[in-house]
């Protein structure tokens, strides 16, 4: 009978959204738009997934408390402020009122304490976002619209952590009431767009939610269509059944042929994903730092951005992108030399025709054409480079973990935080799985020291530091960061790219 | 009748666990699905990692983890999918239709054009007709299915826009996958027609059947055609099976949501349980196929249903 009952309401729900879809007029100005994902995430819980393709269209869906939109400035979400408190230890939040979710149920404190209390509690035990959030001890309630968020210790990066992700808010009686399993399938939040429906491998459809509180969305209709092989996708948007093809689809080599399409463009920006070539440090040639060094300055790397990635990448000297919070302009790389490069390599006793070997991720197309390259750069100072593609996840959860790799491996590295902690921390602190090779205390002290600092200023001070001792010592042939490549139907007005996939659509019309 | 049914379930019961053992002890060997799902997402601790293992049971031994598979199969309980949770029987329930819909669609697309085709190669030996179908059965082997999938979409889609690019709704977006697909199988299907008919007009009944004054349509459909099905049908029911496990590229390219797609997708993610079970669902298939071959003989053969 209740099933029934609810059957009943929703009808009447959907007819009187439709009603007020016709009469509401240019305020609801009708407009669906399609968009190609290269990825089902197969889960739309929040604590389930790190998938930048899960938070392309759970952005839409979800609200955290604060919010940082493709400008990357972090704003009031959910909360419509915040003070720090005890040294950092405490986050006070001040929480937006009159919010609904999209079933109805009120936004409010207990809503916060809810979601976090999941994300911490069982159910986040069982997903991979749990760990990005340790730093959260437990959350009080003040009031309705108050709530003290107590931290273990202080965390500089958790403000912008809370804007996407694991921190998204979900609504407790829905969950409660439905289950677990219902939500990772029909998920409910206080988004610009609510949920309709989710067919796994095909697509997910939502609709404009009108009482959005940051305002209703122009669009009426948001379809994400998961579309994996690239030709695919930008044959779909030529045929004017896709509006927007997000990244990571497009490569580079079919830029033209968006281009060469009068009704499409293409559209990028710099993106949080980093390419490196990384050194064995312990064994062979390479573990002397001269080598390192000498390699860095026989690979012309301004040319192999310029060629190869047609402009769609920028140098790097240190392992982040210039988005990086810890990016440090004044630091320079070491030139493109290879006279100085082969005297380098005499000093270390290194004959020519010294070989090394070169692991890529085999279906990384740009990569396997930079890595001929980077080898030819290295036959012209005497040293033999092969190449060996590994399957993408052979290489992460085996070679590199497992210390098993060539002298140089890449490694490709964007976390959407855009803060250099993640990466460096990850790369260069002792005994972390992706850096099998090096011990460096110095390196150990200096990632931990500025883990707990909530002074910005300080903390980019140390982080700086990190990553101008880690050029010092030669750890990696920093290449380039790439860019994030959007295809675009003309027909879109108002589209406004993010670096990390994660934008709102509510500003976007189609014609 | 009985005896040959449970000689083939057994037969069946032991193709599927020596597949789904070598597979699943050889994907194990490949990775850890818990490190593929901190993918992007910064530093992960060996505490991390075991919760996340404990949780999708990977922390178990090969052997626990198989048992607890094959337990899954006997109860209809295929686990749930490592990325996000999904039912996995779920996910087959609706990828099974969609492969094979395609492929018996494209099965039959070859099926009624190599049959004349060959036959008409056959009878004009050596002629005009004969030489041309061989040219086309040859370009076809020749050029990878993929090729073929994007020129036709090139022209149908972008060009002429008659036929969406990809994607299965409604009976347009059947077609390219199909004709693609139809299309190699014909060029293979063509030459063995050929053969098999070329060997079977040969035989002295067929000359019975002509100087008794049968119309020549009688004579190849009905006379030589039923003799020489034997072979066709064995060749086409184990091309039935091979099909199934080639429709990856083809569901790849035309973003099919088929077993191809799903079995595609599970490898990269290292998903176990869907892996598995698409592993499974395939062996069976090609099982069952090749029991209806079996008793396709019989009723197109009376001396094969006798013995």
């Amino acid at each position: 009978m209740k099933i029934t009952k609810r059957g009943l309401t929703t009808t009447f729900m959907a007819l009187a959204l439709s009603g007020a879809a016709i009469f509401a007029g240019p305020a609801f100005a009708a407009g669906k738009m399609t968009v190609s994902s290269p990825q089902d995430p197969g889960s739309w819980d929040p604590v389930d997934t790190f998938l930048v393709q899960w938070a392309a269209v759970a952005t839409n869906i979800f609200d955290g408390l604060t919010y940082r939109g493709p400008d990357l400035k972090l704003v009031p979400g959910l909360a419509e402020s915040w003070e720090e408190l005890d040294d950092g230890k405490r986050i006070r939040f001040k929480l937006r009122e009159g919010v609904k979710f999209h079933d109805g149920e009120p936004f409010n404190a207990e809503a916060v304490k809810f979601t976090f209390e999941r994300l911490l509690g069982d159910e986040g035990a069982k997903g991979p976002q749990r760990s990005n959030y340790i730093a959260i001890d437990s959350i009080e309630i003040i009031d309705d619209f108050t709530v003290d968020m107590k931290l273990k210790a202080p965390d500089p990066v958790l403000l912008t952590k809370l804007a996407g992700y694991g921190a998204m808010i979900v609504p407790p009686k829905y969950i409660q009431e439905k289950g677990e399993d219902n939500f990772n399938l029909n998920p409910v939040g206080t988004g610009a767009f609510k949920f309709v429906s989710y067919a796994p491998k095909i697509d997910i459809k939502l609709q404009a939610n009108p009482d959005y509180w940051g305002g209703a969305p122009k669009l009426s209709e948001l379809e994400y269509r998961f579309i994996a092989e690239p030709a695919t996708a930008v044959a779909e948007l030529q045929a004017g059944r896709v509006d927007l093809v997000i990244p990571p689809t497009i490569p580079i080599g079919m830029i033209p042929v968006i281009q060469g399409d009068s009704k499409l463009e293409v559209i990028s920006v710099p993106g949080p994903t980093v390419d490196a070539l990384r050194f064995n440090t312990r064994d062979g040639i390479t573990a002397d730092p001269k080598v390192r060094k000498a390699i860095i300055m026989a690979v012309d790397r301004a040319t192999i951005v310029k060629s190869i990635l047609a402009g769609q990448a920028s140098e790097i000297s240190s392992f982040q992108s210039a988005l990086s919070f810890g990016y440090d302009e004044g630091l320079k790389t070491l030139p493109y030399d290879p006279e100085a490069a082969k005297k380098l390599l005499a000093e270390a006793g290194v004959k020519p025709g010294a070989t090394v070997q070169i692991d890529i991720r085999g279906n990384d197309a740009t990569m396997n054409e930079v890595a001929q390259v980077v080898s030819s750069y290295l036959s012209m100072v005497g040293i033999t480079a092969t190449i060996k593609p590994y399957e993408t996840n052979v290489l992460l959860n085996d070679i590199i973990p497992q210390g098993k790799t060539g002298a140089m491996f890449q490694q490709k590295w964007g976390g959407w935080t855009f803060d250099y902690d993640n990466t460096a921390y990850a790369m260069y602190h002792s005994g972390e799985k992706w850096n099998p090779y090096d011990k460096d205390e110095k390196l150990d002290k200096l990632l931990e020291s500025q883990r707990p600092l909530t002074d910005r200023a300080e903390r980019e001070k140390i982080l700086q530091e990190v990553a101008r001792y880690a050029a010092d010592r030669a750890l990696e042939l920093p290449l380039y960061n790439s860019n994030a490549i959007y295809g675009i139907s003309k027909r879109v007005k108002g589209f406004v790219p993010a670096p990390d996939n994660r934008m709102k659509l509510n500003d976007v019309t189609v014609e | 009748m009985a005896g040959f049914l449970i000689k083939r379930l057994l037969q069946a019961i032991f193709v599927v666990i020596a597949i789904t053992l070598v597979v699943s002890f050889a994907i194990r060997l490949t990775g850890d699905p818990a490190v593929t799902m901190f993918q992007g997402g910064g530093a992960m601790t060996e505490a991390d990692l075991a919760r996340i293992r404990a949780a999708l049971g990977t922390d178990q031994p090969f052997i626990v983890q198989y048992l607890h598979f094959l337990k899954g199969l006997v109860t209809l309980d295929l686990g749930r999918s490592f990325t996000g949770g999904t039912s996995v029987s779920l996910l087959i329930g609706e990828a099974l239709p969609a492969t094979l819909l395609l492929a018996f669609i494209s099965m039959a697309v070859s099926v009624v054009l190599s049959i004349p085709l060959g036959i008409k190669a056959a009878t004009s030996k050596g002629k005009g007709a004969d030489q041309i179908i061989r040219i086309f059965s040859l370009v076809g082997l020749s050029f990878p299915n993929f090729w073929l999938a994007t020129m036709l979409v090139l022209l149908f889609s972008i060009t002429l826009g008659w036929l969406p690019p990809s994607g299965m709704s409604g009976a347009a977006s059947y077609v390219m996958p199909a004709i693609t697909m139809g299309i190699i199988l014909t060029a293979t299907n063509v030459r063995l027609v050929r053969t098999s008919m070329l060997e079977t007009l040969q035989s002295q009944y067929i000359m019975v059947a002509r100087a008794k004054g049968l119309s020549e349509t009688k004579v190849l459909y009905k006379h030589a055609l039923r003799n020489c099905a034997i072979p066709l049908i064995t060749y086409f029911g184990l091309q039935f099976g091979g099909l199934l496990g080639g429709i990856v590229v083809i569901e790849r390219v035309f973003n099919w949501p088929g077993l191809g797609t799903l079995a595609f997708d599970a490898v990269g993610a290292r998903d176990y349980p869907v892996l598995q079970a698409v592993i499974t669902v395939l062996s069976l298939l090609i099982v069952g196929i090749n029991l209806l071959v079996d008793i396709a003989y019989g009723l197109v053969d009376p001396r094969i249903r006798t013995e």
